[in-house]
Formats: structure tokens, sequence, C-alpha cells
């Protein structure tokens, strides 16, 4: 008798949860190196009694649980900033940064150079290259990074930027900040991947999709709540006919 | 409701970005006024099934996770020091930067500011001071006797006196830069300060190396482009607009369940 209100009430907390997980990506649309998530759900099914000798076996019920969330690392569009420090990524792969937890990876490449020289991201994180983090002097000028991620100024070559990629994105979990951490040890780019000098990637939320889920789930989530509301109304009729002792 | 709350830290950021926008707008004749840009980040996620957690005896680990944010924040607006065009303005006192430096202002209260606006004037002393009367550093003072003043391009100040051949030289600008110019702070009246991060200034004649060049009875304007500035004020509004349906939407999802206790 309950089981259609808990299946319908299952359905209403993982709807819940993705409206959580719409209304992140929209607070970001303009997130620089921000990477839009979308929520998989799955069928959990709940065994019942099981018996061969009934006469029509019962069947499991199905609810509905939220599995996993799962990042759409697809690229983001270029910005042009006009900033020698900005560098944006086009094609796959993360830049390697050194956080105090240890070292993290970003597609967020608007980077600043601090008080001493190190070039560094927004947190203040150390941008790896091939020789360690890059430490411009006082009197260094003429910043700049070709498409292979080859640090150049006006005291010679510096280094490359440390571009990584992993095998497996899923296991690439989301922080703070615009930062990735991950186990897995990750393997240096292909030449497919370009770095563009003076840009950001932008966040590749899409506004217009995201507005048609955010309808999507607002609807089934009111049609789930009329369902509910049938469902008491019934469980009320039955109660009332079948209590109903004629005098 | 969670949603409710992410929403309005997007509608927050967005309002920012807007008043970063429309400053940048308002300053766009200002001139020696560097562009700012809104930085956002995400804020933390809460990890309802941890990724990599095992999900059986034989040592299966789960491949994603459920993470949920909690919305975005604004973690910096760094000024854009990109070069501003210059342009002519025939004042014997007004200067140019072509490239990296500041010049040095000696504050009323004895400290020093940086400016790039070099739009000069002379003081009843002759001293050249900037449009709110602060002496630029190190001082110049020009003899009233003077019929003209020449600035060369590595900051030589020279005066032509009235009956004599030779030129006067009356002393040096000078530039200062910083290792991270975008960690200075603003204070109003076109005026930077030092701050820890920015790190110490380094002082030089104009056209050290690293340095730029200075450019007599030129002002260099603002660096704000007001395409750019447009289309991101366009960006910041939808996005606004997006954030406040979520926030209609979650409502009426409160409003659902509501409903339904009767």
């Amino acid at each position: 008798m309950e089981n259609a209100s808990l299946v319908g009430l299952s359905r209403q907390v993982a709807l819940r949860r993705e409206l959580d997980v719409i209304s992140n990506n929209i607070a970001n649309m303009n997130t620089t190196g921000f990477k839009a998530d979308s929520m998989l759900f799955a069928e959990f099914l709940m065994p019942k009694a099981r018996d061969d000798s009934f006469m029509r076996p019962d069947r499991p019920l199905s609810f509905v649980e939220d599995r996993a969330t799962v990042s759409n690392f697809a690229g983001g569009e270029i910005q042009t900033t006009g900033d020698p420090t900005d560098v944006a990524i086009d094609g796959e792969g993360f830049f390697e940064v050194e956080s105090d937890k240890g070292v993290r990876y970003t597609r967020n490449g608007s980077f600043k150079v601090d008080a001493t020289g190190m070039l560094v991201t927004s947190e203040g994180f150390r941008v790896m290259t091939t020789n360690g983090p890059l430490q411009l002097a006082p009197n260094e000028t003429g910043f700049t990074v070709d498409q292979d991620g080859q640090v150049a100024t006006s005291e010679g070559t510096r280094g490359k930027l440390r571009v990584v990629r992993f095998a497996n994105l899923a296991g690439v979990k989301k922080e703070t900040s615009t930062t990735f951490s991950a186990a897995a040890t990750p393997t240096e780019v292909t030449s497919a991947t370009r770095l563009i000098q003076g840009a950001v990637e932008k966040s590749n939320v899409q506004g217009i999709a995201e507005m048609s889920r955010l309808v999507e789930v607002t609807r089934s989530y009111q049609d789930l709540s009329s369902l509910l509301e049938r469902q008491d109304e019934l469980r009320r009729t039955s109660i009332e006919r079948l209590a109903d002792v004629p005098a | 409701m969670r949603a409710l709350y992410t929403a309005s830290t997007g509608m927050a950021a967005q309002e920012m970005n807007v008043e970063i926008i429309s400053n940048n707008i308002a300053n766009m004749r200002t001139s020696g006024f560097k562009r700012q840009r809104a930085e956002f980040q995400d804020l933390l996620y809460e990890s309802l099934r941890r990724v990599g957690a095992s999900s059986s005896d034989t040592g299966t680990v789960l491949p994603t996770g459920v993470d949920i944010g909690s919305g975005v924040k604004l973690v910096a607006t760094p000024r854009v020091m990109s070069q501003g065009s210059v342009a002519a303005t025939e004042k014997p006192y007004d200067v140019a930067i072509r490239g990296e430096g500041f010049f040095q202002v000696n504050l009323p209260d004895g400290t020093t500011a940086y400016t790039r606006d070099g739009s000069f004037e002379l003081d009843p002393n002759g001293q050249l001071v900037t449009a709110d009367g602060y002496v630029v550093a190190p001082g110049i003072t020009v003899p009233a006797n003077a019929l003209s003043v020449a600035i060369s391009a590595t900051g030589e100040v020279e005066a032509t006196i009235q009956g004599q051949t030779a030129t006067q030289n009356l002393g040096q600008l000078q530039l200062a830069r910083f290792m991270n110019k975008s960690g200075l702070e603003a204070k109003g009246d076109n005026l930077f300060l030092e701050t820890p991060a920015s790190g110490a200034p380094l002082v030089d004649i104009p056209g050290a190396e690293g340095f730029g060049s200075v450019l007599q009875s030129y002002l260099e304007q603002s660096n704000v482009n007001a395409v750019t500035e447009i289309s991101d004020l366009i960006a910041a509004q939808r996005a606004y607009e997006m954030n406040s349906k979520v926030v209609s939407s979650a409502d009426q999802m409160l409003q659902a369940s509501a409903a339904m206790m009767r």
C-alpha cells in the first residue's frame, strides 16, 4: 500500500539532488575553467519476500537512486583577455599546479606573477614546468608561451609548462577553486593539445541546456507531487469506505 | 533546499560582476585607468558517495561518486595592466608611459603612490605636480624664465632659458615597476599603493632594461574596450536571470511539497 508513495519519494529526493547540481552549474556559468556536472541515476531493486509456492510471485520494487555526478570535460569557449600570463588549453589536458596539499590539476590558466616572481594561480598555487616551479627575475620581461607550452622570456627559454592528461577522467575528482585531484599518475599530453597565450577557457556550462533541464526537473517534481496526492486520496477514500459500518 | 542558496551565490557573484563592468565603463575616458576583471571559482563539493570508495568485499571501487557543489565565489578582481592607447594633447607637461612602469607621486602623508596618469601641471613654485597637486618624485622645478621644457624618451627634463643658447638640465623623471603589478592596491584618484603582494618597487630611468619609455605631450588613455565590456555585461545579465530562474524553480518545488500536505 505504501510502496507507490515510497517509490515516488525516492524520485523526489533524486530530483532535488539534480536541482542542486543544475543550480551549481548555473552559478558557475562565468567561472573560468569550470566543468559542468550532470547526474546519473540508477534503478535500485528492492527484493521482496520470494517464494515459488505463491501462486503469483511478488515482483521486486524498483526505486531510483542517484548513482554518480559526472563532470563533462568538453572544452569551454576560449576568450582572449590580452593578459600575457593567461594561458588557455585548446584540447585535452590539465595544468599541473602545486598546492599546500600536494599536486592538483586545473584548466583555469589565468595565472599571475606573485611578489617573489613565482608564476601562480589565483589561489597562489605554483604552476609547474619541466624545471619545477617558474620564478621570474625582477628585470625579466617578454614572457611568452608557445603552443607547445615552452616558456621564453628575455633570459631565454625557461622550461615547458607541465600539461598532463589522464587515461580515465572518471577518477579525476573536483575540488574547490576549479582545481581537480586524482589518484592516478598522469601522462604528458600529445601534440594535438595546443596552448594559447593571452586567453582563458570559459566555463563549459550551456545555459540553454541547463534551463531546459531545470524546467524538466521542476515539472517532474510537480507531477510526482500530484501522484503522491492521488495516493493519499486513494488511501483516505478506502479508509472511509471500508470503515463505513452499515447500520 | 541547497539549490536556493547555490543560486543565490550565483546571483551575488553576477551582481558584483556587473558592478565591476559598470566601473570599467564609467572610467572609459579616465587617463591611465586600467580595467578590472572579475574572476570566479567554484565552492566546496559535498561528497554524498565518495569516488574510489570500495563497493564490495572483493576490492572493487566506485569509479565515480556523487559530488554536489555549493555555488560560486568572486576570488579576485585583477587589473589588466595592458598598454592603453596614447593620445596627443599638445600640453608640455603631459607625459605618457609606453611600456612598463609607473610614475612615483609623494602623497601629503609622506608615503609614495604610483600612477600611470601623466597629466602633470606646475604649482606656483614651478614644481611638477599631479592634477591633485601632489609632487612628482623625484622633484623637478621649472625656473620662471624658462621658454619651453623638453622631456626626452629616457625622462631627461631640459629647459630653454631666454638669452641662453645651451639648454639647462632640470632633472630626470624616474619610473618604478613591480614584480606583480596586478597586486598593487588602487587608492582612487588614479593612484596605486605598494602591497606585500606587489613586491617592492624597482626604480630606474625610463628606457632602462625592462622599463618603458616616456612620451611628452601625450596622455595614456584608459585600456577599457567598450565592445568587450558591453558583451561581458550582456553575459552577466543573462547569467543573473538564469540564476533567478533556479530560485523560482526551487521555490515551485518547495511549494509543490508543501501543497501535498492537507
